[in-house]
């Protein structure tokens, strides 16, 4: 219903300002013509190569209806899809080889550690970037112009995590984390804010490695803390061994992950039964949001699977770049920043979207998961 | 204390399962053999593979088809060895030592992404996972899956000792570690007895797949490199090219992770067990047992 609405207020935008635009835009010719190109740096191989695929069908969805209804400007919507490998390094080269190819704005970015050092390749050329994924605070602390984020940041999943401790009534509480970018910032978040007086204490902050498959060590170490409640804030695949080693080695506590966990993988990896009633701290994912069956569907028939976790997030900020462009007459880098600040009330999966000074949104939209038969359902709103 | 000392001997019986093969191969023909740790995920995933194709099977008796599926997997991660020595390290084997390390890089490269693209970037799960009670030895939690993955370490350790020290195929592969050049002239098929080495080392690392596999219960394309990387530090810790001493090695390498774990925090572990790896190669260039240089294996 929402989605429909909006698509006839995006066509009709479409249609008013393509015939100005022309006009306008008269003088470039050789780059105005053709389609916008829309970059995206995700990771299609290493650690987190499952998560870009979700990325990318979700993009290329809000694309394809966007092209649907003509384009904007006039022109068809384009997806330019990098693989950073969720490295560094190739991210960098990735946002080069997106850079070279003139795109207009970009809408990928997912483990925050490879993010990073891309925020001044797209600034320095003013490419709006608009953020679908990745959201350690470390991003929004560059401060940069052209950077958006779509995303609840880190300080905000740590706020929605701390509530939910308190609600949950743990008295001494660990966090693990893997030492990236993301999962250390909410982790050493969420202890600032248990080391403060009252409420429940910290237990222990914990490092692992990620990647490996043996986190006895670090379980020892953790369980000899005695806590009552244990947050994880990395990804699934260390998540659920960790939770499957942390029940083997007895703790019978509660467990919490953060939203880079939760993945049905998870359930798997932990195996059986032994995820059930663990929590998560998450921004709406398809299956959560109430009203999104239609796109659901839309999805499932067009990619054949269903939609994974930042396909939602990936889909809007393709709608924001493309209600910016509409906004700003222009692929212009300046225009599109004021345009994005502009932006007032466009209905996003986590609510109208407005942008806070610091480019994020001004809710983090974060809710609290459970697993339930093996699935990952609502819990608590924290509304 | 005895839970740290216990964690670390069970991690180092795998770190030392996985060095054997690179240690091996290393005291035979000087390779330091990189696609060592993807023949551990490749034997990850065979025993994945068959483990499905047994689909019901599997449900009804899970330890014998794991058990099954080690012996399988040995075989066919051991004939991948070979088959990697064959097509890329045998044809350089005069070359300079540079060209062999990377073509190495370049075989542990090609066997990580074909597993991508023939299995997909996701990880798997094993379908068999070994669930177990704990019972309480000395103040540690141990685990029956446990000791039995240990177990199996220790008898595949030791019958490689066995191997290697009584058997005319040892003799063979201690001779061309000392001069292969001799040895052909002696009559000894060397390019068979280093193929045999291969087999032996791959088969080992592709226990330590299965195994793993069959205990933590996820397997992803990219599990060997951390593991391979791992099983050289344990193999020169230990004296690389040494067989005992690499066991020993692995077995120091996991205590040293769980103790470092324990005292200077998670986080620094690996700068606590890798700098004593300096500290020690430093003071001890040829590793624990790297005496006996005069005959490695």
């Amino acid at each position: 219903m929402r989605k429909a609405a909006l698509g006839v207020a995006l066509a009709a935008t479409a249609l008013s300002a393509s015939a100005c635009g022309q006009g306008v835009l008269g003088g470039d010719s050789k780059k105005d013509k053709g389609p916008i190109l829309l970059g995206m740096d995700i990771p299609l191989s290493g650690s987190s190569a499952d998560i870009g695929p979700y990325m990318k069908n979700g993009a290329q969805l809000a694309i394809d209806e966007l092209n649907a209804k003509g384009g904007v400007l006039g022109r068809k919507l384009q997806l330019r899809a990098e693989d950073d490998a969720c490295d560094p390094k190739t991210a960098v080269a990735a946002a080069n080889k997106l850079v070279a190819a003139n795109v207009a704005v970009s809408v990928g970015g997912y483990c925050s550690g490879a993010t990073l050092p891309t925020l001044p390749v797209f600034d320095r050329r003013k490419i709006p970037m608009i953020i679908p994924a990745a959201n350690s605070t470390e991003l929004v602390d560059q401060k940069l112009k052209h950077v958006f984020f779509v995303n609840g940041t880190g300080d905000q999943q740590a706020a929605a995590a701390m509530a939910w401790v308190t609600k949950s009534g743990a008295k001494k509480v660990a966090v693990v984390h893997d030492n990236t970018s993301y999962s250390k910032d909410i982790a050493v978040r969420t202890a600032a804010e248990l080391d403060k007086p009252g409420g429940p204490d910290k237990a222990t902050l914990e490092a692992v490695t990620p990647g490996e498959s043996d986190y006895s060590a670090n379980i020892t170490n953790v369980l000899r803390s005695n806590p009552d409640f244990i947050y994880w804030t990395g990804y699934y695949q260390e998540g659920g061994l960790i939770l499957r080693q942390l029940r083997q080695a007895g703790y019978k506590g509660k467990f919490m992950v953060g939203d880079g966990s939760v993945d049905a993988k998870l359930v798997k990896i932990a195996g059986g039964s032994t995820a059930e009633g663990a929590y998560a701290t998450m921004t709406q994912t398809p299956d959560t949001i109430q009203g999104a069956e239609n796109w659901i569907a839309s999805y499932k028939q067009k990619f054949g699977a269903e939609p994974g976790p930042y396909s939602t997030q990936s889909y809007d900020a393709v709608r924001v770049a493309a209600e910016a462009i509409k906004k700003a007459g222009s692929t212009d880098g300046d225009k599109l920043v004021s345009a994005l600040e502009g932006i007032s009330g466009l209905q996003l999966f986590s609510g109208p979207l407005k942008f806070t000074p610091q480019h994020t949104l001004t809710s983090g939209g974060f809710v609290i998961l459970v697993v339930k038969n093996g699935k990952f359902v609502l819990q608590d709103a924290l509304k | 204390m005895s839970q740290l000392i216990w964690n670390g001997l069970f991690v180092g019986s795998f770190y030392a399962l996985v060095a054997l093969g690179y240690s091996m191969v290393y005291g035979v023909i000087k390779l330091l053999n990189f696609a060592h740790g993807d023949l551990y995920m490749l034997g990850a995933f065979s025993g994945f593979a068959m483990l499905g194709t047994m689909g019901g099977l599997v449900k009804s008796s899970s330890l014998v088809a794991l058990f099954v599926v080690l012996i399988l997997t040995m075989v066919a991660t051991g004939l991948s060895g070979v088959v990697i020595e064959r097509i890329a390290y045998r044809p350089l084997r005069g070359a300079p030592r540079l060209s062999l390390l990377l073509t190495a890089v370049g075989a542990s490269f090609a066997l990580e992404y074909g597993t991508r693209i023939v299995a997909g970037p996701n990880p798997k799960v094993y379908p068999v996972r070994l669930d177990g009670t704990a019972l309480n030895v000395l103040g540690a939690r141990v685990t029956w899956q446990q000791i039995a993955l240990m177990s199996v370490s220790v008898v595949l350790m030791v019958a490689l000792n066995v191997l290697i020290t009584r058997t005319r195929q040892g003799r063979a592969m201690r001779a061309i570690a000392l001069d292969p050049k001799a040895c052909l002239l002696m009559g000894i098929d060397v390019d068979k007895v280093i193929s045999r080495t291969f087999f032996i080392g791959s088969a080992l690392a592709g226990a330590a797949g299965v195994m793993a596999g069959g205990y933590y219960g996820k397997i992803d394309f990219l599990m060997g490199f951390i593991i391979g990387l791992k099983a050289f530090t344990a193999a020169v810790i230990g004296g690389i090219g040494n067989i005992p001493g690499t066991m020993l090695g692995g077995l120091l390498l996991g205590l040293l992770e769980s103790f470092g774990t324990h005292f200077v925090g998670g986080q620094w572990r690996d700068v606590f067990a890798f700098g004593f790896l300096i500290l020690f190669l430093t003071v001890r260039p040829t590793g624990l047992l790297g005496e006996r240089v005069t005959e490695r294996v």
